[in-house]
């Protein structure tokens, strides 16, 4: 274990939820509402199932390793060669999904307030205040993230409680008109998101109390379902079913639609400062699971050497694979769905019957 | 090539050897005999008045004490200026003149003690490191003619003020003494608030020629397990030629040197200190120095003023609320108002937008540049009040008001709008119960002023995040700079943002009360007596 850092089951709890809604109750909505319709505000609750997936297998396959990060015991179960190859593997996933965050991030200030700011301008200021937060170690991100918490759901509770007067319940009539596979299968969308959770696997090891694990990771499945819940429900309630479909973000021209006795206008600032904490955040955690990874497969004792480049790295490969917005959505969208469910579930499930065929580690 | 090295390592080792003019110290060989008293009382005087050396303020009087044939000479050795001239009269020397009959056995320092000596402070010492010590300290010296024991009377003066009121930190309710810069008064205010023998007073000396008394204050059994330990081990670990001052010692003891904020509490106030023992924290008190230090820092400390715990809790509980909006305003002030005015007009109702446009009209600098100006002046002027002799405070404040305010605007330099905003930083930083803290924000405003101009809110996030960062990444002794707030221990917010009723506050701050947790009886709150008018007052549980 590179970090020494020690976290708390709450802080890992709302690492957890930071890490997957951050981006996903912004990015998320409007590609479900397309695929499901005005039924979407359920989905984010039947993927939390699949989220439960992960999160049992990545649980079982970290508590046979309990002192060390997931790229560091697979080189033990899967022999040397092979093991550092997934090990490096993971280490570009990290970056890739990092560089796919800073992206969005990018994407969506640009779109907000800053038309003609160079985005790698402002990738660089947001990637240097996260490594900032990953040099100084696990322990002060999950600080960090305990005073960006409240900040971010009371915004989303004060955006939501003030369109609340515009929600029409008629947009949610008729329920299950289709039945319920639309649903189930346009969770799928969400259940990348949900899969973030496979995070556990490198963040496991700096968990204080190892027994709260489950509850950790359950709390933060329900809490997350609930806020995105909540979230798309807004959406639908107050734009029916096929103006969000045009939407870019949906929950930011939810912001937007606020007027509050003609002075409460424009609040829209709210979503972009709770957005910009998470994500420092959200990318940090990330981040710092790359630098932790990349540590790992070349074999140098001190992760933070590792910062810079992989700050490069993402800023290229967001400027190059998703320089324009449609590329992004499309990866989003079309992709994301695929290759999610690989990184999350599928290898991590394959190493663990491995390890748990050849006997590597504790017991489970 | 390698005897290069070798002449370097010597070099080194010859820079960081320790010096080696100093004096002798007890137990090494050939101590005794050089630097202990003699029982020749000639030569004794002549050693001391040959240390000390051109000392005009060095008094030296020769008397003989007894009557008729048994008369022993003695002599009275002190530093003029810090004597008290009146005791040094009552206390030794007419009691020395006064004394009849002198025993048969001899004179011995035990005799002079509890027969002759009226003055109780009074010492045996035999090395001459401890004798020059005590007399520079204000002790007066007392030597016998054949005698290796020398009595040393403490009767300096107490030079310095009376204790007076606190200078930077008022409060409108509440005790208003505060420390002097003399450490015993000091230690007798805080005494004077508990009255406990737990309460542990610790001598230690740092400063190689000021010797600088340093008091260790804590409470026994209740303060933080091994924090009294570190202290020492830190305070031990200073060698320096002199401390005039405990700035100076808290740059030296304190946690993340290159931090902007300061990790250690200062105060004046006896009353917050004796507070801050309660709970579980420790403290440095100075010779010379009216500042206390309070071990371990924490941001929430130096938000907060001890007339918070004076007021009604509702009250204080908005005061903090509006200290923290202070703080904010402070901090973020100039950066907003250069965001919003450069990037995010959309932000402003559309009227308030056109007055505040129409007021910029005309001014020739970009927003940045207009709130540098008006920031570095106010910096200037705030310094140049706190350093100008009390008599010119008028011509600055009607020069800063006029120069920098009205003439600005109607010059065209600067927009009333820009005005206003310093002018609201300002008065807002002041609103900061703490020097230390307040100086901080000072500081920071300038880069995020920078950050602002170049990408707006976002730099200001980016900004504000890095600076989250930085203090969850602060500790004090081990104590988290932002507890209680991260990491977070809930059932200590009632003593952050607001300030729960003091029958509410049960228990001690988590981290730092932890050995005594529970500060009060449960259920203190007042109630009315009962209506049958049987229970009168509400009995213990």
């Amino acid at each position: 274990m590179l970090d020494r850092g020690r976290i708390s089951s709450v802080q890992l709890f709302l690492l957890l939820v930071i890490a997957e809604a951050a981006t996903a109750f912004l990015y998320a909505p409007s590609s479900v509402i397309k695929m499901v319709g005005r039924d979407s505000w359920l989905t984010p609750f039947i993927a939390a199932i699949s989220g439960l997936v992960v999160a049992v297998v990545c649980i079982a396959l970290a508590k046979r390793f309990p002192q060390q990060v997931f790229t560091e015991y697979l080189p033990q179960i899967l022999g040397k060669i092979p093991g550092k190859i997934l090990a490096g593997v993971y280490t570009a996933v990290f970056i890739h999904l990092s560089s796919v965050i800073m992206n969005q991030s990018s994407a969506f200030i640009h779109v907000a307030f800053l038309r003609e700011t160079p985005l790698v301008a402002l990738e660089i200021i947001i990637g240097l205040a996260s490594i900032y937060g990953v040099y100084l170690g696990i322990e002060v991100i999950a600080r960090q993230n305990e005073l960006v918490w409240p900040v971010w759901v009371l915004s989303i509770f004060i955006i939501i409680l003030l369109v609340a007067e515009s929600i029409n319940p008629d947009n949610f009539r008729p329920f299950l008109e289709k039945g319920i596979m639309p649903v189930i299968k346009g969770s799928a969308l969400f259940s990348s998101f949900r899969g973030e959770v496979f995070l556990l696997l490198m963040l496991y090891p700096y968990l204080n109390k190892k027994e709260d694990v489950y509850k950790s990771a359950v709390y933060h499945l329900l809490t997350t379902a609930v806020l995105l819940g909540i979230i798309t429900a807004a959406i639908i309630g107050v734009f029916g079913e096929l103006i969000p479909v045009y939407m870019v973000f949906p929950i930011y021209n939810l912001a937007r639609y606020i007027s509050l006795a003609r002075f409460v206008e424009r609040i829209q600032i709210l979503i972009v400062v709770m957005w910009m904490f998470g994500v420092i955040v959200k990318l940090a955690v990330f981040y710092h699971s790359a630098a932790i990874a990349a540590a790992n497969t070349l074999g140098l004792k001190n992760y933070r050497l590792t910062l810079l480049p992989i700050l490069a790295g993402t800023i290229i490969i967001s400027r190059l694979f998703y320089g324009d917005h449609l590329s992004l959505t499309h990866f989003l969208s079309h992709i994301f769905p695929y290759y999610g469910p690989v990184v999350e579930l599928v290898i991590p499930a394959l190493v663990l019957l491995i390890a748990v065929i050849l006997k590597k580690g504790g017991k489970s | 090539m390698i005897s290069f090295f070798r002449w370097l390592g010597k070099f080194l080792k010859h820079m960081t050897a320790e010096p080696t003019g100093a004096l002798l110290k007890p137990g090494d060989p050939g101590y005794q005999e050089v630097h202990t008293l003699s029982s020749n009382l000639d030569k004794n005087i002549k050693i001391i008045t040959e240390i000390f050396g051109l000392c005009d303020d060095l008094m030296v009087r020769g008397l003989k004490i007894g009557r008729g044939k048994k008369q022993v000479r003695v002599a009275v050795i002190y530093l003029d200026p810090l004597i008290n001239h009146t005791r040094l009269q009552q206390g030794l020397m007419h009691c020395l003149q006064t004394i009849d009959h002198l025993p048969s056995m001899g004179v011995t320092t035990e005799w002079l003690i509890n027969n002759a000596l009226s003055d109780g402070r009074v010492i045996e010492k035999k090395s001459f490191v401890e004798i020059t010590d005590e007399i520079n300290r204000g002790a007066a010296c007392l030597l016998i003619e054949g005698l290796d024991q020398a009595l040393l009377i403490r009767l300096a003066e107490k030079i310095g003020r009376a204790v007076e009121g606190p200078v930077t930190e008022n409060v409108s309710k509440g005790a208003l003494d505060a420390f002097n810069e003399d450490v015993r008064t000091n230690i007798a205010l805080l005494r004077k608030r508990l009255h406990t023998t737990r309460l542990a007073v610790e001598n230690l000396q740092i400063g190689e020629l000021t010797k600088t008394e340093v008091k260790l204050v804590y409470l026994k059994g209740y303060v933080i397990e091994g924090l009294v330990d570190e202290i020492k081990s830190r305070v031990r670990r200073i060698r320096i030629d002199g401390i005039v001052d405990s700035g100076q010692v808290e740059e030296l003891i304190q946690d993340s040197a290159f931090s902007l904020f300061s990790l250690l509490d200062s105060t004046e106030r006896p009353d917050k200190l004796a507070a801050n023992l309660l709970e579980g924290k420790a403290g440095l008190l100075f010779d010379n120095t009216p500042i206390a230090i309070i071990i371990p820092g924490t941001l929430i400390n130096q938000i907060q003023s001890p007339e918070d715990y004076y007021q009604r809790y509702w009250f204080s509980s908005w005061i903090r609320v509006l200290r923290w909006l202070a703080l904010l305003t402070a901090l973020l002030g100039p950066s907003l108002w250069i965001a919003i005015i450069t990037f995010h007009q959309e932000l402003l109702p559309t009227e308030l937008l056109m007055t505040i446009l129409v007021t910029r009209e005309g001014v020739p600098f970009p927003g940045l540049v207009e709130a540098l100006i008006m920031e570095l002046s106010l910096e200037v002027l705030r310094e140049a009040g706190l350093r100008l002799p009390q008599t010119f405070g008028q011509t600055i404040s009607i020069v800063g008001a006029v120069v920098l305010g009205q003439a600005a605007v109607s010059a065209g330099l600067a927009s009333p709008g820009m005005v206003i905003v310093v002018a609201l930083t300002a008065i807002a930083s002041f609103v900061i119960p703490t020097q230390p803290l307040s100086n901080t924000i000072r500081i920071l405003r300038f880069p995020f002023m920078l950050l602002a101009a170049s990408f707006g809110l976002i730099g200001i996030i980016v900004g504000f995040s890095i600076l989250t960062y930085h203090l969850c990444s602060l500790r004090s002794y081990g104590i988290p700079f932002l507890s209680p707030l991260a990491p977070l221990s809930f059932g200590d917010l009632k003593d952050t943002f607001i300030r729960a009723p003091i029958w509410k506050m049960l228990f001690r701050p988590r981290l730092t009360g932890y050995r005594e947790p529970q500060r009060q009886n449960p259920d203190q709150r007042p109630h009315p007596p009962s209506r049958k008018g049987k229970k009168f007052i509400r009995r213990r549980k």
